[in-house]
């Protein structure tokens, strides 16, 4: 086999060139570059012309690019140029759907929760649902996205899904089918309410309006409770992260100075800070943030941040332990865009939250959540390929639980929310912190 | 082969960089929509390279680029890296071995389906159901079963780190060193005047087996025999040849499977030679939807040729064939992939359709709910047309309970009590 190759390097303005100009036998490093593309050109020939049928090239190619990124750890991926315009609505926080949380289960797609006044709320959708079927079409072998992908679609346009319900004694012995109307869902909505003289917020997500939903709740909050107002409970369990600059805002309505994050990158001169404003819309009021494992990334910044300036007291169990940042890079005309890890965000203290995850000042359990399978709810540091964490030394800390005989159902009819219950408690002073924060 | 690649770096307005890539070797000119499409690659490679967190090795971005590529193309298709490839290529010198695992995969997990006693996994305490993680630090989620079994495999004494699961507990890692198993051989007994053979995996034994096996039950039942039972139940197929050979045994002439690749010309056709060693005898072939790919091959071209009745239930319908190509003399790794179907005599493709019984009997309560190839998330889709509808199964009566159902009905047929399917006495 003989080959050739020419690498010539035109003007890149503002862009760091890493390939030199590659002589036909140059250095080695620079030799095998060549040679691995060459070994994946042989690749891509071979499938063209013997693979059992024609594919499209665009198809091996959107298929070799997602391999190539998604191979470097569980956070980076490769959007086609569909999934980069559907990113698009939802880190805008809207799209048309019907107003469902779902995840995949024995194959079918189960209903979490129904969002309040959305088609799927209206319908009569409960969470513990499961959906058979979508417009006729069986989900099995769907996975979740793809799922989630037809459910989606212009707001006004009409949806069959097939539900079976189990569990409730009267439900429904065999599948029946449910036609909504799609319409613009605002995902990951801040709600809020009162609990008594608390302001409890619930930060879903981060999206473009999670700052400004946070002011609106915590003006509505002071306005409804008035001058009795204790404090608030900001609540990221399962948050699973979103918009950068939308943590940063939210952390810096509450902080007054300092260091909210950093994040560093491959080149020491890649670091950036982000630091808080003057202005507290809390007024400095107690805060409380609840977390858990399903708290991650952007979400855990928010956690760090107002943990490492004592701005809030973290209650629940530790966090997800996702300290790494992507950055979404478009390619060239309708080329998707690569997600990929670019950085790692550090607390204003120093710590890498990489795989770590940020401990509670508070540690509360849920219920059972610990005979839950680590399969079932990873961690970062399950993760296949995950980033590496930095060392940190290890606190020991004593798990609050909830009592034995913990009702199941809170007096509103709700689960019972022990975190919730105990933070109000803390707030209201009726529990100390059982664990204070040791020294590290 | 000769073969240019020009990278040439410009400005891409907003963006930086793109690359354009030239490709002659297979007569693609520049700006031909495929090199467009390396370009793009290109593109994305050096976004990678430049902007990951950590520099990357270059070789890990192509290994992915391929294994994505190919993990894509259908569900058996994957791509061997170098050291997988290595590893594997000493299967040919002799010196193989493995860790005794029975793995399945269902909706892209790997799981345990039996460790085998007295192998390394099963002295490691590896235990039935264990969710198989990782595999020397490859994640083996959405992998296929050739490929997960493939990377469990390798040179006698040489090492490999397993990612455990086990229900309630965090993963963990065992290491095990490879050992010769013993690949399980066919077995067989008299069930009274019929012969029993079971196949369980067909390798380069499996046909030398059968003779001896067909050659001392004729001589234990002597003249009275009936005529035999051949179990391919849970059968995931093996070597093509064996699977062809044993065909052969049972067939005198004509067609035995045909393989079909992408081209119009590229097909092979294997054809039976003469000689039954059954002398005639009727022979009933007992199949589930653990019986795939060269199990198939065997259980289409008996029932094609009307030599077997097949009985049981819906076989897997694997019918595809993977090759493995090696890039840059292995060096590369090499290209498991799909390129060719297999087809029945009657030209019947295989995949997805599966093998349907001449005679549905059920496998009982207690048979496994089978996972089929349709399952299999991008599988390779059916050709040709459906296959005939399945019919209600033959199911045990009320009230009784058999050790295997299946057999039962196969002796029944056999001794003409059964009153369904071909050669049955009519008095249904």
């Amino acid at each position: 086999m003989k080959n050739i190759a020419f690498l010539g390097i035109g003007a890149a303005a503002g862009f760091v060139v890493a390939l030199g100009i590659l002589p036909a036998a140059h250095g080695a490093n620079d030799l095998s570059t060549y040679r691995q593309l060459d070994l994946f050109t042989d690749a891509f020939e071979r499938v063209r012309a013997n693979y059992v049928r024609p594919v499209e090239d665009s198809v091996l190619i959107d298929a070799a690019i997602e391999g190539m990124v998604s191979n470097l750890d569980p956070h980076s991926s490769y959007m086609d140029a569909k999934a980069f315009a559907d990113m698009q609505i939802q880190t805008k926080g809207e799209f048309g759907g019907i107003g469902i949380e779902v995840t995949m289960e024995n194959g079918l797609v189960k209903i979490i929760s129904p969002i309040d006044n959305t088609p799927g709320a209206k319908a009569g959708l409960k969470a513990g649902d499961y959906i058979a079927a979508i417009n006729g079409q069986s989900v099995q072998g769907l996975n979740l996205n793809d799922a989630i992908d037809r459910m989606r679609g212009a707001a006004g346009t009409k949806i069959t899904l097939t539900i079976l319900r189990t569990g409730e004694k009267s439900a429904p012995k065999k599948p029946f089918d449910v036609t909504l109307t799609r319409a613009v869902v605002a995902v990951d909505e801040v709600r809020w309410h009162r609990e008594g003289d608390v302001g409890y917020i619930r930060m879903p997500g981060f999206n473009e309006n999670t700052s400004g939903g946070l002011e609106t709740a915590v003006r509505d909050l002071k306005r409804q409770i008035g001058p009795g107002l204790k404090g608030y409970i900001l609540d990221l369990r399962n948050n699973p992260g979103g918009l950068l600059d939308q943590a940063v805002r939210v952390s810096d309505d509450m902080l007054t100075s300092g260091e909210v994050v950093s994040t560093r990158g491959r080149h020491p001169d890649d670091t950036q800070r982000y630091d808080a404003s003057p202005g507290d819309i809390t007024d400095g009021k107690p805060v409380i943030v609840l977390i858990n494992a399903g708290t991650a990334s952007a979400s855990e910044i928010v956690a760090g941040a107002l943990q490492d300036h004592h701005r809030a007291t973290i209650l629940g169990m530790t966090s997800f332990g996702k300290g790494s940042v992507q950055t979404i890079l478009p390619l060239s005309e309708g080329g998707g865009a690569l997600r990929l890890t670019t950085a790692r965000y550090y607390t204003p203290s120093g710590h890498s939250i990489q795989a770590q995850g940020i401990i509670p000042d508070v540690p509360v359990a849920e219920g059972d959540e610990d005979d839950v399978p680590k399969i079932a709810r990873p961690s970062e540091a399950d993760l296949p390929g995950h980033l590496a964490g930095e060392p940190v030394a290890k606190k020991t800390q004593t798990i609050v639980r909830p009592p034995a005989n913990a009702p199941k159902n809170g007096a509103d009819g709700k689960p019972y929310d022990f975190q919730l219950v105990y933070a109000l408690q803390l707030l209201h002073g009726k529990v100390a912190a059982a664990s204070p924060p040791a020294a590290n | 082969m000769n073969r240019i690649w020009l990278l040439a770096l410009g400005v891409a307005a907003g963006f930086g960089i793109a690359f354009a890539a030239s490709h002659f070797a297979y007569g693609a000119l520049p700006g031909s929509p495929s090199t467009q499409q390396l370009a793009r690659f290109g593109e994305a490679f050096k976004r990678v390279r430049d902007g990951y967190l950590v520099k990357p090795e270059d070789r890990k971005l192509v290994e992915g680029a391929i294994g994505g590529m190919l993990s894509d193309l259908d569900a058996h298709s994957s791509y061997f890296d170098p050291r997988t490839y290595e590893a594997m290529q000493t299967k040919a010198a002799g010196a193989y071995g493995g860790v005794g695992l029975v793995v399945m995969v269902k909706d892209g997990v790997a799981s345990v389906v039996q460790p085998i006693p007295g192998t390394p996994a099963g002295r490691a305490g590896v235990k039935t159901d264990d969710i198989l993680v990782a595999i020397d630090g490859v994640a083996m989620k959405g992998h296929s079963l050739d490929d997960v079994s493939a990377r469990l495999r390798g040179t006698i004494g040489t090492a490999v780190a397993l990612t455990v699961a086990r229900a309630a507990a965090k993963p963990f890692d065992l290491k095990l060193t490879r050992e010769a198993i013993e690949v399980e051989r066919l077995t067989w007994h008299r069930e009274g005047d019929v012969g029993y053979i079971k196949i369980v995996a067909f390798s380069d034994r499996t046909d030398p087996d059968l003779r001896l096996a067909v050659a001392a039950l004729k001589r234990q039942i002597g003249p009275s025999l009936k005529g035999f039972v051949i179990d391919i139940r849970d059968n995931g197929g093996g070597v093509l040849q064996a699977a062809i050979d044993v065909s052969d045994d049972f067939l005198d002439a004509g067609e035995i499977v045909s393989v079909r690749g992408r081209g119009k010309d590229d097909v092979e056709r294997y054809d039976a030679h003469y000689g039954d060693i059954a002398g005639g005898k009727p022979v009933v072939l007992l199949i589930n939807g653990g019986t795939a790919s060269a199990s198939e091959i065997v259980a289409g071209a008996l029932q094609d040729h009307h030599r077997a009745t097949v009985m049981g239930t819906l076989s897997f319908g694997k019918g595809s064939v993977q090759s493995i190509i090696p890039l840059d003399n292995g060096a590369g790794g090499a290209l498991h992939m799909t390129t060719a179907r297999y087809y029945t005599p009657a030209g019947r493709s295989i995949q997805v359709t599966g093998i349907v019984p001449d005679i549905v009997v059920s496998g009982g309560p207690n048979a496994p709910d089978y996972e089929r190839e349709e399952e299999l998330p991008h599988h390779l889709l059916a050709q040709g047309p459906p296959a005939r509808p399945l019919g209600k199964p033959i199911e045990p009566a009320a009230g009784r309970s058999y050790d295997d159902f299946q057999l039962a009905m196969a002796l029944a047929l056999l001794h003409k009590t059964l009153a369904v399917g071909p050669g049955a006495p009519d008095h249904a």
